[in-house]
Order: C-alpha cells, then sequence, then structure tokens
C-alpha cells in the first residue's frame, strides 16, 4: 500500500462488531488503530470478580441503591451487579435526551471489550425469509443481500467463536455450526415431550449459545465451567467477548494498536472526492482532542453511538451530515419487544434437581406467520428463551424450622420470554440535540422511538399462545406477566444507518460501505434494515467479517484512495 | 445536611450543558474517579444504640438459629445488616427496623418485666412470633424487612453459602437429573 500514514485503518468501538473487524483487517496485514470510549479491559487480569462468590462481592452483590438511582438509572434496566457494574456506562457522566412522551433506555457499556463483555450470549442464524420480509411486505427498505450472502461468513465466525446448540433443520432458524448443546435438563424435556406433540409444528430446542461446551486450545480457551457468572467477566474465555477470543488474535499479527479512553465526536470529511479523511477524538482522561488518519475506517461504536457520530460529521453552522444525503440517517431505530413472560409448574420430578449452572436453557422458535400470514393481527413473529429450574423453598415463619424448611427446593418451575420483531417505522428516529452537549462537547442524542400497534399486538398473542402452550402441555399454576415495553430495554437496539441499493434512501450499501463515503465502513446494529426476532450479535460478526473482506480487495485494488 | 457534591451534580443535571469546569470539578463530574464507589469496611455512621443493637444480634440468631450448623450470629449477620443499614440501603429503610427494636424492646418490658437483654429465647420466639403477626404496633413491617435482612445476610455469607448450603465455585459440568437424595442441601445460585 502507498499509504504513508502509521495506520493502514481505524476502527471505532472494540465490541462484537469492532474487536471482529479489527482481527479480520489486522489477519489480513493491516496496521489498525482500534479506538474506544471505554476503559482498558484486558482478558483475565481485567476480571477482579471473576470466580468470586457473594461473600467476596461488594455489598454482596447488590449494587447500592443510591448509586443505582444517582448514576446507573438506564444501566439498571440491564443485568447489574456490583461484580459487573464496571462494564456498564455511568449515565450521569454521560446524558442523553428523549422527546416528550417517549421513552428510550440506552444500556451502554464502560469499557473496551463493549457489550461482548455483558451480552446474553444467543446466537442465531437469521433465515432466508428474514432478509426478504420487508420487501415481501412492502414495509421498510429491502435488504440488498439474502440469506446466502451471508451464510458462507455465519460458518466462518460459528466455526471461529463456537457456537452450542442442536441441529434442528428448521428452514426458518437454520442451524449453525455446532458444538454440542447445553444439555437439557428432566424438566425441560417433559416440557419440550408434551408440547411438541400437542402443537405440531412448534419445537422446543436447545439454547444456542456462544458459551463452548467443547475446548479450543489452539485460542487458549476452555469449555463452559458451567458457573453461570458470565458477566464478571470468564477467565476460562469460555464464551465469546472480545478479550477472550479477537483481540488476542488480532494482537497476534503484531499490527494492532488500541486506544482506550478515545471518545470518537466526529469523522472529518473531504466533500470533493467524498472521502473521510480523519477521526477526532478526545482522550476520556485529558480533555484533549486529537485527530487521527488512514485511508480505511470501520465505524463499529455500536448502534446508537454509531448515528450518533455520523450525524455529528457535518460542515460547520450546518445541520446535515456527509454521510446523510438519503435523508435516512437516524431513521428505522427498532429493538426487540420482550417483556412479556409466562410460568409454570412443572408437575413431579422431585426427586431431581440440577448440579451446575448452565448459562441458557431452552428457546422456542418463531411459529407465527412462518410462510404464511397466519391472519394473527400482526406481522411478523416472536420466539421464547426459557428454562425449567428448581428454587430454594420459600421461608416459613422463622427459626430452625424455617432453616431446615430451606434446604428443600420447590417444585420444577419452568419459565419463558417473547422476543418480538419490531417493524423499521421511518418515524421511529434518533437525532442530534440542538443545544445539549455531553462533557466531551458532543451534541446529546435524542430519541424518538415507540414501539406501535404491531409490537402490541404481537406481545398480547405471545402471552396468550405462552400460557396456552403450557397449560396444555400439563403444567400447573400457569401464570404470565407483562410489563411496560420500553424500547431499548432488550438492548437490541438497530437501525439508524440502513443498508440498501439505492442512495437515495438508505445510507449503506451491501458492502457496510458508506454510499457518501467509499472508505467508510459501518458494520455494527445500525446497518439492519429490520431485526427479525433473534438475537442479532451473530450476524453483526458475519457481515463485519463480510465488510472486509470487501473492503480489504478495494483497498488493494486502489478503489478507496 | 446534604452532601455538596449531591447537590452540585443534581443542579448539573439540570442545566443539561457543559459545566464551568470548576463547578464541574466540585462536582466530581470530571477525572477518573468520578464514578461512585462502593462502600466497603466498617459503617460510616452508627445505626444503632448499643441496647439495639443487642437485640438486633439476639432477633438474628431466632431468626436463623445455630442447629447443625452455625447460625446468624455466627455468619457475621449482624455485622451485615448494620453495614448495609449504613451504607448500602436508603436511609429511610433504617425507619421500620429502628421502630420495630424500640417497639419490641418497651413490649419485653411490659409482658415479661425485663428487658430483652435479660428475655430467655422463648420470650424473644414470642415477641417475634408476636411481631409477625402483627399483634403490636411496628411489629409486621419490622419482621418482614428484618428476616429479609436476615436471610439475606446468612445466606449470602460464607458460613450460610459453604455450610448451610452448597457452594460450586467450579461445577464443570452439567446435570439435570442429579438426586437431591446425593446432597439434601440447596446449591446456592
Amino acid at each position: 500500500m502507498a499509504s504513508t500514514s502509521k495506520y493502514d485503518a481505524i476502527v471505532i468501538g472494540s465490541g462484537i462488531s469492532g474487536g471482529f473487524a479489527a482481527k479480520q483487517l489486522t489477519e489480513k496485514g493491516l496496521r489498525v488503530l482500534m479506538l474506544d470510549r471505554g476503559f482498558m479491559v484486558e482478558h483475565q487480569s481485567g476480571y477482579p470478580y471473576d470466580g468470586k462468590p457473594a461473600f467476596e462481592l461488594p455489598a454482596r452483590g447488590d449494587v447500592p441503591k443510591a448509586i443505582v438511582e444517582s448514576d446507573y438509572f438506564i444501566a439498571k434496566y440491564g443485568y447489574l451487579s456490583t461484580s459487573n457494574l464496571q462494564f456498564y456506562n455511568d449515565d450521569r457522566l454521560n446524558p442523553y435526551v428523549t422527546d416528550e412522551g417517549s421513552k428510550f433506555r440506552w444500556i451502554r457499556p464502560a469499557a473496551v471489550g463493549g457489550k461482548s463483555l455483558i451480552w446474553g450470549r444467543w446466537c442465531f442464524r437469521w433465515s432466508a425469509a428474514d432478509f426478504e420480509a420487508n420487501k415481501r411486505e412492502g414495509i421498510g427498505g429491502d435488504w440488498p443481500i439474502r440469506y446466502d450472502d451471508v451464510a458462507p461468513w455465519y460458518s466462518y465466525v460459528e466455526k471461529y467463536i463456537g457456537v452450542s446448540g442442536s441441529r434442528e433443520n428448521l428452514p426458518y432458524l437454520p442451524d449453525s455450526e455446532f458444538q454440542p448443546p447445553m444439555p437439557m435438563n428432566v424438566a425441560e424435556k417433559w416440557v419440550k415431550g408434551r408440547l411438541e406433540s400437542a402443537f405440531p409444528g412448534r419445537k422446543l430446542i436447545n439454547a444456542r449459545l456462544s458459551n463452548m461446551t467443547e475446548d479450543k486450545p489452539e485460542q487458549n480457551r476452555s469449555k463452559c465451567q458451567f458457573r453461570d457468572q458470565c458477566s464478571n467477566g470468564c477467565s476460562f474465555g469460555a464464551y465469546f467477548s472480545t478479550q477472550a477470543v479477537t483481540l488476542p488474535a488480532a494482537r497476534a499479527t503484531g499490527r494492532l494498536t488500541i486506544r482506550s479512553d478515545a471518545v470518537v465526536s466526529n469523522l472529518e470529511y473531504d466533500p470533493k472526492c467524498k472521502r473521510v479523511t480523519g477521526v477526532r477524538f478526545v482522550d476520556a482522561k485529558t480533555g484533549q482532542a486529537e485527530v487521527v488518519k488512514a485511508p480505511l475506517v470501520f465505524l463499529c461504536a455500536s448502534a446508537m453511538a454509531s448515528v450518533q457520530i455520523l450525524m455529528n460529521s457535518r460542515a460547520p453552522g450546518t445541520d446535515k451530515s456527509y454521510f446523510d444525503t438519503s435523508g435516512t440517517l437516524g431513521r428505522y431505530v427498532m429493538d426487540h419487544i420482550f417483556r412479556t413472560h409466562i410460568t409454570g409448574e412443572v408437575p413431579g420430578m422431585t426427586e431431581y434437581i440440577e448440579y451446575g449452572r448452565r448459562p441458557g436453557a431452552i428457546y422456542i422458535p418463531r411459529f407465527r406467520n412462518v410462510g404464511t400470514d397466519d391472519g394473527v393481527g400482526f406481522k411478523r413473529g416472536y420466539g421464547y428463551q426459557g428454562g425449567a429450574s428448581r428454587s430454594p423453598s420459600k421461608p416459613v415463619g422463622f427459626g430452625a424450622a424455617m432453616k431446615e424448611g430451606m434446604r428443600r427446593y420447590d417444585p420444577w418451575k419452568f419459565s419463558i420470554g417473547a422476543f418480538g420483531e419490531c417493524l423499521p417505522y421511518e418515524d421511529n428516529r434518533v437525532s442530534l440535540h440542538p443545544t445539549r452537549v455531553d462533557r466531551f462537547g458532543i451534541p446529546q442524542l435524542r430519541f424518538d422511538v415507540t414501539f406501535r400497534d404491531n409490537e402490541l399486538r404481537m406481545m398480547a398473542d405471545a402471552r396468550t399462545q405462552g400460557e396456552m402452550m403450557l397449560r396444555q402441555a400439563g403444567l400447573v399454576n400457569v401464570t404470565s406477566g407483562e410489563s411496560e415495553h420500553v424500547p431499548g430495554e432488550a438492548i437490541h437496539e438497530m437501525g439508524g444507518a440502513r443498508m440498501g441499493n439505492d442512495p437515495r434512501t438508505s445510507v449503506l450499501n451491501k458492502w457496510n460501505q458508506a454510499h457518501d463515503a467509499a472508505n467508510l465502513f459501518v458494520t455494527d446494529g445500525s446497518q439492519m434494515n429490520s431485526i427479525s426476532c433473534v438475537n442479532p450479535s451473530l450476524t453483526f460478526m458475519a457481515l463485519t467479517c463480510r465488510a472486509v473482506d470487501h473492503a480489504v480487495k478495494q483497498l488493494h485494488a486502489g478503489a478507496l484512495a | 445536611m446534604i452532601d455538596r457534591r449531591t447537590a452540585l451534580a443534581g443542579m448539573a443535571a439540570l442545566f443539561g450543558a457543559p459545566l464551568f469546569a470548576p463547578i464541574a470539578r466540585a462536582a466530581g463530574l470530571v477525572g477518573k474517579d468520578s464514578r461512585p464507589v462502593i462502600s466497603e469496611g466498617p459503617p460510616s455512621v452508627q445505626v444503632f444504640t448499643a441496647p439495639q443493637r443487642a437485640l438486633m444480634t439476639q432477633l438474628s440468631e431466632r431468626v436463623i438459629p445455630t442447629t447443625d450448623t452455625p447460625g446468624a450470629i455466627k455468619a457475621g449477620v449482624p455485622d451485615y445488616i448494620e453495614k448495609l443499614l449504613a451504607d448500602w440501603a436508603l436511609p429511610q429503610e433504617r425507619i421500620p427496623i429502628l421502630a420495630g427494636l424500640d417497639a419490641i424492646e418497651a413490649k419485653c418490658i411490659q409482658d415479661y418485666k425485663v428487658p430483652t437483654a435479660q428475655a430467655t429465647p422463648e420470650q424473644l420466639d414470642a415477641l417475634l412470633t408476636a411481631a409477625m403477626n402483627a399483634q403490636f404496633a411496628d411489629g409486621a413491617p419490622f419482621f418482614v424487612a428484618f428476616r429479609q435482612l436476615v436471610i439475606t445476610g446468612y445466606y449470602t455469607s460464607e458460613i450460610g453459602m459453604t455450610q448451610e448450603q452448597e457452594y460450586l465455585p467450579v461445577p464443570g459440568e452439567y446435570h439435570g437429573d442429579y438426586l437431591y437424595s446425593n446432597v439434601n442441601k440447596v446449591y446456592t445460585a
């Protein structure tokens, strides 16, 4: 390469997408600078509470309420413990704005590794129908890619990171390259048998997780030890995180430079050549701004943060982003809707308990509107995540009898929670607040995102169907619940810089390349045209690897200069 | 007195704009240490009077007594409760505990003509039962909150997790059909 700069590429963000971008780019010979707004966390030594039981955690693991309300009033909708608090964003220090009448929980990480340190670890391929749904139904933008474009990259990623799961041959939930599944327990097997015979066509399958069931010695990673303490950081490297998987690979090339505490504010741009010419960031420790340059930029700051950076890249005195020729930047923001859950008791089998703690249990794949419109009053569908377990018996009274009683277990409880697909709406959008800025001088992101009738009808159906399935399968004391559905709480926020073939209606092309800048690739959740009902991270990984492959070919061909 | 930093941070939120640098520093909003720190070590304020603490200690042992495994006192539950109420819980969460302890002290003198320090275990159990059954003012809110504190403190303690219950630091494997009779205990989460 003829580049005279110190780096061949800059990767903004170090999470699930940024980590993979850095690995792929460095392995292809590029010198990469990775920027992340968070503090540095090293694998193993950066997990102070790994392996610690409650009695060795600050405040026994329970974050004091005053601190939650002062500093983690958004993060609390995630999965906070004092053992993972450091990995979550401080909401007081890093504010954002929601429009009156709308709520959005922007649950963010605070460390290098991003959400890969605190994610739920579920891994699903999208189906062919997921990529076709927008076109078939005339909703949102058509995906410029199809399943076959992504399938080889799914395979590549799955084999590399290790995904446990069961082969099911379901057309609407394609199998991954699996390691053996996490086993079901005796109660789940019972529910599976009865549910599948009561509801032909519906399936109850093993969880699909990035928690490994086989070692990867070549990556210094061990299989899951069934501690279920993933979010403390896992020194076994048993699940996918940047720290355990992509960072070591990128570092092994000798071509990676990491700059933590680097808060990117905007991209510098040359409108004549339509190229990104620099990345401006503020050092969070010193407050000093710097500009770094490279011929290629991968923006992987997380869906909403990437949109914020793109929006804040604009000529002085104007409101219009360099990257918003289409007028769609910040629009079509989505999240899974998921505050609906159903629980029931599994009768019998009380001689059995669980040994070990699984990080995930079972999945009921989507069965609504599969292939055809079921006429159920909403489009798309939902799946359920869940599992069966036994809790210690509740205390009765006090004293020796209570203590003795708590040595026993309650009956098996089987619980599921629905994850529903949210449609892309043009007016579910984020924008930059005209006057409010954060402590780095960056305009705050403003959210105007709400769930609509389709999503709420879908959740009502998920509740009814969930209750029906559990009752007809023979569970007793079946109850269901629903809490307020607030976008962002699934932490699957997506959209805002969608892909498309037409530069007039999309921000990115089919290679994740900005229509307005050939040397800029955006490969995190912001690229999504629709969100399926399955967890998205595996798709971000696959699309990132695919984009890197294309970008490097273009770079070598001189097409990005 | 309201902590000055808290007050300033609240004001900072009002502005929603970059703070004048000296104000930002005073409010603790700049620098890498500006995240709150969870208090550890001894309680930073005294929650209980000496008699209240003695009663709270005795009652914790009545809720989870020593049996074939150690009880609440050996497991450090009284220290946990005092630390929690001093530094981890909200200040108003002390109210039902303190009011209940005082009510139990008064009822002990009324019913048994002795202070709780001289009450028998049976008398303390009767007082706790009366609280549980809401037989005196401040009794039921005390019992609900206090039992929860004792149970949480006990089952998150080393003794509670490793002696009363069974803790598997690194299970290494998973069995979904393990016989309870192999252990006859509860595995900690």
